[in-house]
């Protein structure tokens, strides 16, 4: 009997030791089939990989697109002054200095007049926000985040609204210490509450994965014509009311006879984002403040802002606005 | 523990440069050409965490759903290990093949994932670029990865 035990016992760890790595590959890929089904959920994901992400890899992010923006500069001079070594040497370097100096100054103009716009649209609206730069984007099949030089330590919250002069981007997912990543509009999982600004029709914009938006649960009787503009209804408190989503491109026929199928252009060349604005008082830990102590919510005297920002969900969740 | 002092840092290096510099440029999938690489040339436990921190790396960085790409990089793993009892990768023209089938695989199972997830996901056609990419420079990246490795490990030989 003792010896049957241990001759089983043997067995046992002879089985696994000769099938260690297709044990190990089954567990961890069991392990991470479940991470993926309850992503979801709200709990938290990664937090320390995050976190050593935010601190380590955001400014080799930052010194890599400085560094590249040198080298392109560099290069655009050097083939230019090949370009005009056939025709005078010493008047092909004063041009290219020249060069380097219109080049310099344009960028410094494009800087300025981008900066200048933000600012502009900054002291227009009537609520408060956080000017920040894109370190990075993450265009990677149907994923769509970009990462932003502003974390925890600038007052950056999960569920933050991310905006620009031309429209809503998308909202802060992870907010790490020096750095955060919002999720853009045309994630899969982005969803937002919209509504047709010339009928009032009511819908959800969700990202398609690529490029475009899709504005979801408008019935086919509902009044919506291609070039109708959509704009956040503000149901939900993420984001402030009227903020400009896209542009009706496509109105079809949606294949349950019961809802339209509508194709949303976004008003943003989100390849060409350089700066945004993330709007105070939206996002987790605002609505959890308000909930928490409503007396201690801004007034709309000390924080104009707040006056046109709706109530804030008291139990948001992370995924829908 | 070598294979995660060169592969983990070569891995955070190509997501930072993915997410800079070849934002909109499609570029060869390195942590699958790893798992390719690990997988077929010397499977170990150790390999199998490798890639699965591989694949939780990407989607923390990405953003993406947590678990997807490890998921997707395990099934990777397992297919390349059972098929290398069957088939030798010796080719440059079999591993780009291989590289690109999958990447193919890679990307379906991520939008399984999605699907499962409720996510109304387009399946892209990106995908098939991705597994052109991929396949076209595995060959030399393999044969890279090979010398790179048995440098840091001279008992390592590449089959």
């Amino acid at each position: 009997m003792l010896n049957n035990n241990l001759i089983d016992k043997n067995r046992t760890r002879t089985y696994l030791r000769r099938h260690k790595i297709v044990i190990a590959s089954a567990l961890l890929l069991l392990f991470s089939l479940h991470l993926a089904l309850t992503d979801n959920r709200g709990a938290e994901r990664g937090i320390v990989v995050k976190e050593v992400i935010s601190i380590a890899i955001s400014p080799i992010q930052n010194a890599i697109l400085g560094t590249y923006g040198a080298i392109t500069d560099v290069l655009g001079n050097y083939i230019l002054l090949v370009n005009l070594k056939s025709n005078n040497d010493s008047l092909n370097e004063t041009v290219t200095q020249l060069k380097a100096e219109n080049n310099t100054l344009k960028e410094e103009i494009g800087l300025n007049s981008r900066l200048k716009e933000v600012l502009e649209y900054k002291e227009s609206v009537p609520f408060e926000t956080i000017a920040a730069t894109i370190l990075g984007f993450n265009m990677d099949r149907w994923t769509r985040t970009v990462t932003i030089d502003k974390g925890k330590s600038d007052g950056i919250v999960k569920d933050m609204a991310v905006i620009t002069p031309l429209g809503v981007i998308g909202r802060v997912i992870e907010a790490g210490p020096h750095s955060s990543m919002v999720l853009l509009n045309t994630d899969l999982r982005s969803n937002i509450e919209a509504i047709v600004q010339r009928t009032r029709v009511k819908g959800v914009i969700e990202g398609n994965g690529k490029d475009r938006l899709r504005l979801k649960y408008v019935l086919q009787l509902d009044d919506v014509l291609l070039g109708d503009h959509i704009v956040t209804s503000g149901f939900s408190g993420l984001f402030p009311k009227g903020l400009v989503l896209g542009e009706v491109v496509k109105v079809e026929k949606g294949k349950d006879n019961f809802f339209k199928e509508i194709e949303v252009l976004p008003k943003v060349d989100y390849s060409r984002l350089e700066e945004v604005l993330l709007v105070k008082g939206t996002g987790i830990k605002a609505a959890a403040d308000e909930t928490a102590t409503p007396a201690s919510a801004p007034t709309p005297a000390s924080v104009p802002a707040q006056a046109s920002v709706p109530a804030l969900s008291p139990t948001p969740t992370p995924i829908i606005d | 523990m070598r294979d995660f002092l060169i592969f983990i840092p070569v891995t955070v290096l190509y997501l930072v440069l993915k997410s800079t510099i070849f934002i909109s440029i499609p570029i060869p999938d390195l942590p699958l050409i790893i798992v390719l690489f690990i997988a077929y040339n010397r499977a170990s436990v150790e390999g199998v965490v490798l890639g699965f921190i591989m694949g939780y790396l990407e989607d923390a960085f990405t953003g993406g759903i947590f678990g997807s790409t490890s998921f997707a990089l395990m099934v990777v793993f397992i297919t390349v290990y059972f098929l290398s009892k069957r088939v030798t990768f010796s080719t440059p023209f079999i591993r780009a093949v291989a590289a690109g089938l999958l990447t193919l695989l890679k990307g379906l199972l991520i939008y399984i994932v999605l699907r499962l997830t409720n996510f109304d996901a387009p399946f892209l056609g990106s995908i098939l670029i991705a597994a052109v990419v991929t396949g076209a420079f595995a060959p030399a990246i393999i044969l890279l990865l090979g010398r790179v490795s048995g440098t840091a490990d001279p008992h390592t030989l590449e089959r």
